[in-house]
């Protein structure tokens, strides 16, 4: 019994916890600009951003141009979350003409 | 010195922050509100906490890569009317070379990595808080 727990944990049956944080266009498309959300122990960061897109579809047209960072540095999809992680979805930044 | 703020820019203030006696050449740069068609304000959104780490290392990045002496960075968010700045950049170096290439590269650097969103606003802008310099 025991043994089939630590294997459960192992194979990422546990679950974590992260906020997200939206911004802009993003924070319009989910109506709120934080919420809490729960993922499968180890999932990175692309599952979460999938999860979210699947929630709310409008932030599927966004896919190609957003910013994610992890506990406010700048992070790849392929990164892996941690228990109370803050995970930015941010439109490209403003930018302007020189 | 770093500041992220909802009132008026004091620009006098930043470009006391980075004089220094063997500072030979003090550059600022102003970023303004342009009077764009039908535009009376911009709303600026930013990423606080984030926006504030990137612009502290983006003074560190200016130190190693030009002869500066002192950079201060101060950015408005929320409503800035036309007219008004909405960034102030101040640099200082013992030469000018290094003060007028380390501001340019500073506010490159902001545009393209700060997290900070503008919208433009046709409406009339509120009177921002005089005093108070809130954080967002």
């Amino acid at each position: 019994m025991r043994q089939r727990l630590i294997r459960a944990a192992a194979i990422g049956t546990e679950a974590m916890q992260v906020r997200v944080r939206l911004f802009a266009t993003y924070r319009e498309i989910a109506g709120e600009g934080a919420l809490p959300w729960t993922l499968p122990d180890g999932a990175r960061l692309r599952q979460l951003v999938a999860a979210l897109v699947g929630t709310y579809p409008r932030l599927a047209a966004h896919a190609d141009t957003m910013l994610l960072a992890v506990n406010l540095n700048y992070a790849s999809p392929d990164v892996v979350l941690h228990d109370g992680d803050e995970v930015a979805l941010m439109p490209p930044v403003s930018g302007g003409r020189m | 010195m770093i500041a992220v703020q909802r009132s008026r820019i004091d620009v006098a203030r930043v470009v006391d922050g980075v004089r220094r006696d063997d500072a030979g050449a003090v550059v600022v740069f102003l970023g303004s509100v342009r009077a764009d068609a039908g535009v009376r304000a911009l709303d600026y959104e930013m990423y606080v906490p984030m926006a504030e780490k990137a612009l502290a290392a983006l003074v560190e990045g200016a130190k190693s890569k030009f002869e500066v002496l002192e950079m201060s960075i101060v950015h408005r968010v929320g409503r800035v009317p036309v007219g008004e700045d909405s960034v102030v950049i101040a640099c200082s170096a013992a030469h000018r070379g290094a003060a007028f290439a380390a501001c340019s590269w500073a506010m490159d650097e902001v545009k393209r990595i700060v997290p900070i969103w503008k919208t433009e606003s046709s409406a009339m802008p509120r009177r921002a808080p005089s005093r108070r310099n809130r954080r967002a």
